[in-house]
């Protein structure tokens, strides 16, 4: 939406607006909602949120070695040494990365591509942290790469790019496990989902 | 009577982005109605019952409710056809982004073209069995302009419109296809066209999908006929194909050796 279609009242007030409807999933109703919403908080609300936004752009940078976000470099779990510095899980983004130490399953290193090989979208190997990966793999001890790149066809396909570009090293790489989620149901799982589960069955 | 709000079509699902909190936005082309955007509720979350169904280059069954004069719901979809084959190397899914793409672009919405639809399946289907046949992309995009109604003349002239003598022709998407040597329209991009590639596009246009795997042609020859049809998606679509360029960096790093 642009300004010249606000009521001309409020410049301020459409430029918010405008700001607000570039959110991703922020139509131009949700946004005026939000707009009025923002003005009628208390003054120190209102701020507060301009001030954590001003504070994450001016602090937020990215991880010397695993590319996640952070407010300094390297980041806590780079710098932590009881984790295994020879397992480096890579994911697309550092929301991955909450949803994996959640389940404190994994004690390794992370590496965060910032998205996916998409050619629909034209986003290729170039525009993700593929190049900081390779260059990392060279200089550190790693021993196992795991890819854990969402099981969309765009996240195997960055997996399948990440194998072809390190083959022949010696490096062991590995993928999460593909199959049923817990909760799910065999009628409703589509084809490709059961035969990945059925090749990695496991003796109970 | 109120016509049904819910209808069932047979698709291949061409994309999708996320949209909202767990839903999808989908683009499906459809044997019945053409191209379709439609939301899936929920399909982002692991347990749902389309997860996986949705994915890109899969051809499905779909029940989708009609919605109040917004967007269409997906509420049901079961699998037909994964391509399982193509989904298992790097170049054959990126050839099917590809082919994905060139639907997306050609199809238009609500307007059936059942040729389109059988021929981007049998596609995926061809890549998923040679991977590395570029042939097999380049029937798919020359039987694209076909059945949308766009293909190139072959066979004539398309200013004097006399048969096309054997010898060097030149070609032009602007004009609609080959130009014998003495005619020049103004304004038109033409570029050199060789016999042999002349001769190697009507066989496409002649062949079935099955016999285009015994075909073999130079580097060169290829490169020719590969660019021709580019330049003509290209001038009807009025766009790049973004899929393109991860496929042509995939080209360059085999022959560069990067995985040797």
């Amino acid at each position: 939406m642009t300004p010249d279609a606000i009521p001309a009242a409020s410049p301020s007030l459409a430029r918010l607006i405008q700001e607000l409807n570039r959110l991703p999933g922020i139509g131009p109703k949700s946004a005026q909602r939000l707009a009025y919403y923002l003005i009628r908080l208390p003054n120190e609300e209102a701020l507060a949120l301009a001030d954590a936004i001003s504070a994450v752009k001016s602090n937020i940078l990215f991880c010397q070695k695993c590319q996640n976000l952070t407010d300094s470099s390297p980041c806590g779990v780079c710098s932590e040494p009881q984790r295994n510095q020879e397992q480096i899980c890579v994911v697309e983004d550092p929301m991955d990365v909450l949803a994996l130490e959640r389940t404190r399953a994994f004690r390794g290193l992370y590496h965060v591509l910032h998205g996916v090989i998409s050619p629909l979208n034209g986003v290729g190997p170039d525009q993700l942290k593929l190049k900081e990966l390779f260059s990392r793999l060279t200089q550190e001890e790693v021993k196992e790469l795991i890819i854990a790149t969402n099981p969309t066809l765009e996240g195997e396909a960055t997996a399948m790019y990440i194998r072809r570009h390190l083959a022949g090293q010696e490096l062991k790489i590995t993928h999460l496990a593909r199959g049923l989620p817990v909760g799910g149901s065999l009628e409703y799982t589509d084809d490709l989902t059961l035969s990945r589960a059925f090749q990695g069955r496991q003796e109970l | 009577m109120a016509p049904p709000r819910t209808y069932h079509c047979e698709a291949l699902i061409l994309k999708h982005v996320p949209f909202g909190e767990a839903d999808l936005l989908v683009t499906f082309f459809t044997r019945e109605r053409g191209k379709i955007r439609a939301v899936a509720r929920g399909a982002r979350r692991s347990n749902s019952k389309l997860v996986g169904h949705l994915e890109p280059l899969t051809q499905v069954n779909l029940s989708v409710a009609q919605g109040r004069g917004g967007l269409d719901h997906v509420s049901q979809a079961q699998l037909i056809e994964s391509f399982a084959p193509l989904k298992d190397d790097l170049k054959a899914i990126t050839k099917g982004f590809y082919l994905a793409e060139l639907v997306d672009g050609f199809g238009s919405e609500a307007n059936p073209n059942q040729p389109l639809y059988h021929l981007a399946v049998a596609g995926l289907n061809a890549i998923g069995q040679d991977p590395e046949s570029e042939l097999s992309l380049r029937f798919f995009e020359l039987h694209l302009l076909k059945v949308s109604g766009l293909m190139p003349e072959l066979y004539q002239c398309v200013e004097c419109r006399k048969d096309l003598a054997p010898g060097s022709h030149r070609f032009s998407p602007d004009v609609g296809g080959c130009l014998c040597p003495d005619c020049r329209p103004a304004d038109a991009h033409v570029r050199p066209l060789s016999l042999r590639a002349l001769k190697v596009l009507r066989l496409l246009d002649r062949s079935q999908l099955r016999e285009i795997p015994s075909l073999k042609l130079s580097d060169s020859l290829a490169q020719e006929i590969k660019s021709l049809l580019g330049m003509s998606i290209e001038y009807w679509l009025d766009k790049q194909i973004q899929s393109n360029s991860f496929l042509e960096q995939l080209h360059r790093e085999e022959k560069s050796g990067v995985y040797s």
